[in-house]
């Protein structure tokens, strides 16, 4: 928290929103994750904890934030799943580190900057999974290279609708 | 080395959690006997315990969802079954209500069927030619109590016609065109028609007043009159034909203006305020049915083969005539006509004599009856006092012959006292 503090004095730029915000809407995620598939069954191409993570690391511009709540997302994904946990763990710890250590640096309201870093960071969340899981772990894997493309497309999709409506939530001086 | 772990704590964090995390695998993680890694298919208690606050978290507002029926694929299925019904709501509801008006045409459409069927049949046994018309229209006025219908000239209407229903009259034909007639109802105040009560046969003229009730006038104060009396036409009008129903006798009212007289009121039997179909008489000729002109010809038939009969039977009865002789001859003299002729014409024929003449012959005495009587007989009289029978003798006096002998003379109103000893001293009964 004295971290948090320190990037808050800072950068007085830096959004903040209400702490049920922060409660809420992760949790929304991992319930949506948990259930959409169901519904959706195979073209469920996208990972809603990824998009949240990747939202507050940007707006949050604090990497370390960005890295915890990547963490958290990713060991109650994996929690959910029955794949070992930390897998997902490490792959959204470091997307959310790499989104807000970009966030720092360029405009994040840009909507072509949020496709762009939304898809490639996806890209790069599922290659770390791949690679933990193959070549870390030594775990038979099986990987579809365009399930990671659609992945990362329908993530762009849907920040492109959620990020605003996710931005009607921070407070306002 | 303060100052340098400020400067890269982010990536230090960033590799300490990085660090924990990929300790935690090494944890799951456990190599096989044939040098290939698996994970522990026993979770250890501290992955359960990650794997039980997942879910503990997660859960709940699943089964919020499921249980509250806000699930995506209710809701899907919901949409595409919903997508449609608002217009195909109210498409039913235009349906709907096209099909009431259609139903209430129809029905009205089924009682105007009922209503010309019985106008139809009563047109078919009514003696008079009629022409079925509907009424277009009313003046519209309570002080004209006239109405017009589709029917004119053109289909032969005459002025003054009656108009009628099944159930009675209706009015008279006021005014004609060509193809509509104005028509006077019976309860306007200017009508008039001949009625007749039908059990007392007062008659009197009916006519309307101002409130479009019927009422007959002119009619001298009797007690005779009651409720519920059928009125019909009288015929005397030239307009009604005799015997049309009119109405019933509603209730009898003194006439305010004269003392003696009473105005009668009736209920009509046409539906004067809800009339839709009527007839007009158009010919007061009578027109007959086939079967009431085969019964008509046959009666004429069988009425000249009488008249036939009767002048066969006078031409025969005249030449008789001629034949038989008469009283008067002219070809004899008067002193030898028929006339003045005192002899007998007829003389009475006596009878043959009898060969065996027994007690019964007429003119036979006493002394005959014992032997003309066989021995069979006889031997009958032992039970004669027994039975006490005094009409045995008497019973062949009911036989043709017992006839002929009453008619003959009297001597055979004496028997019944000659015929009574032989029975009251029979044989035996002398000893």
């Amino acid at each position: 928290m004295p971290l948090l503090a320190a990037d808050l004095r800072r950068d007085p730029s830096v959004r903040r929103y209400p702490l049920l915000a922060y409660a809420l809407v992760p949790l929304a995620a991992l319930v949506l994750q948990a259930w959409l598939p169901r519904v959706l069954g195979p073209y469920a191409w996208f990972d809603l904890p990824l998009v949240v993570t990747v939202y507050f690391a940007l707006d949050r511009r604090s990497p370390i934030q960005g890295t915890v709540m990547g963490a958290a997302m990713g060991l109650f994904e994996d929690a959910l799943s029955h794949h070992a946990i930390g897998v997902n763990g490490i792959a959204k710890t470091v997307a959310g580190f790499l989104a807000a250590s970009i966030g720092v640096r360029i405009d994040v309201e840009n909507h072509t900057i949020r496709l762009a870093l939304n898809f490639l960071l996806s890209l790069l969340s599922s290659g770390i999974v791949l690679f933990v899981s193959r070549f870390l772990l030594g775990l038979d894997l099986e990987w579809r290279w365009y399930t990671a493309i659609y992945t990362a497309i329908g993530n762009s999709l849907i920040a492109l609708v959620l990020f605003p409506l996710l931005d009607r939530l921070q407070i306002r001086d | 080395m303060e100052s340098l772990f400020v400067r890269y704590r982010n990536l230090l964090v960033l590799l300490a959690i990085l660090l924990a995390q990929i300790i935690g695998l090494a944890v799951q993680v456990r190599r096989t006997g044939e040098g290939r890694s698996t994970l522990d298919p026993g979770d250890g208690s501290g992955v359960r315990l990650i794997r039980l606050w997942a879910n503990a978290l997660v859960s709940p507002p699943e089964r919020l969802i499921h249980s509250s029926n806000l699930g995506a694929d209710k809701l899907w299925q919901n949409y595409l079954d919903l997508r449609h019904v608002r217009e195909q709501n109210q498409d039913l509801q235009k349906t709907i209500d096209r099909l009431r008006l259609e139903q209430a045409a129809l029905l009205e459409d089924a009682r105007q069927g009922q209503r010309l069927q019985a106008l139809l049949g009563f047109q078919e046994k009514y003696i008079y030619k009629t022409a079925a018309a509907q009424v277009i229209g009313s003046s519209g006025s309570e002080q004209s109590r006239v109405f017009y219908i589709d029917k004119g000239s053109a289909d032969g209407v005459l002025r003054d016609d009656a108009v009628i229903t099944a159930e009675g009259i209706v009015g008279k034909v006021r005014d004609v065109f060509p193809h509509t007639s104005q028509v006077l109802a019976v309860n306007d105040q200017t009508s008039g028609a001949g009625v007749i009560l039908e059990t007392t046969r007062i008659r009197g003229i009916l006519r309307g007043n101002a409130n479009g009730q019927l009422q007959i006038v002119d009619i001298l104060a009797d007690k005779r009159i009651q409720k519920g009396e059928t009125v019909l036409t009288a015929g005397g009008d030239q307009i009604f034909p005799r015997g049309l129903p009119v109405g019933v006798v509603n209730k009898v009212v003194p006439d305010p203006e004269r003392d003696s007289f009473i105005d009668v009121m009736v209920t009509p039997a046409a539906h004067l305020d809800r009339l839709d179909e009527v007839l007009v008489i158009i010919s007061t000729q009578p027109r007959f049915s086939n079967q009431q002109q085969q019964d008509i010809a046959t009666s004429e038939e069988l009425k000249g083969s009488e008249a036939a009969a009767i002048k066969e039977q006078k031409k025969a009865s005249d030449i008789m005539a001629e034949r038989l002789p008469g009283l008067i001859d002219p070809k004899l003299p008067d002193d030898q006509q028929p006339l003045h002729d005192t002899s007998n014409p007829n003389p009475v024929a006596h009878p043959p004599q009898a060969l065996h003449p027994d007690r019964f012959t007429p003119g036979a005495d006493e002394s005959t009856a014992p032997d003309a009587i066989p021995e069979t007989l006889l031997g009958t009289k032992d039970a004669a006092p027994d039975s006490g029978s005094q009409a045995q003798p008497q019973k062949p006096a009911s036989s043709p012959a017992g006839t002929q002998t009453k008619s003959n003379a009297k001597p055979a109103q004496t028997k019944p006292s000659q015929k009574t000893p032989p029975q009251q001293t029979p044989p035996g009964g002398s000893n």
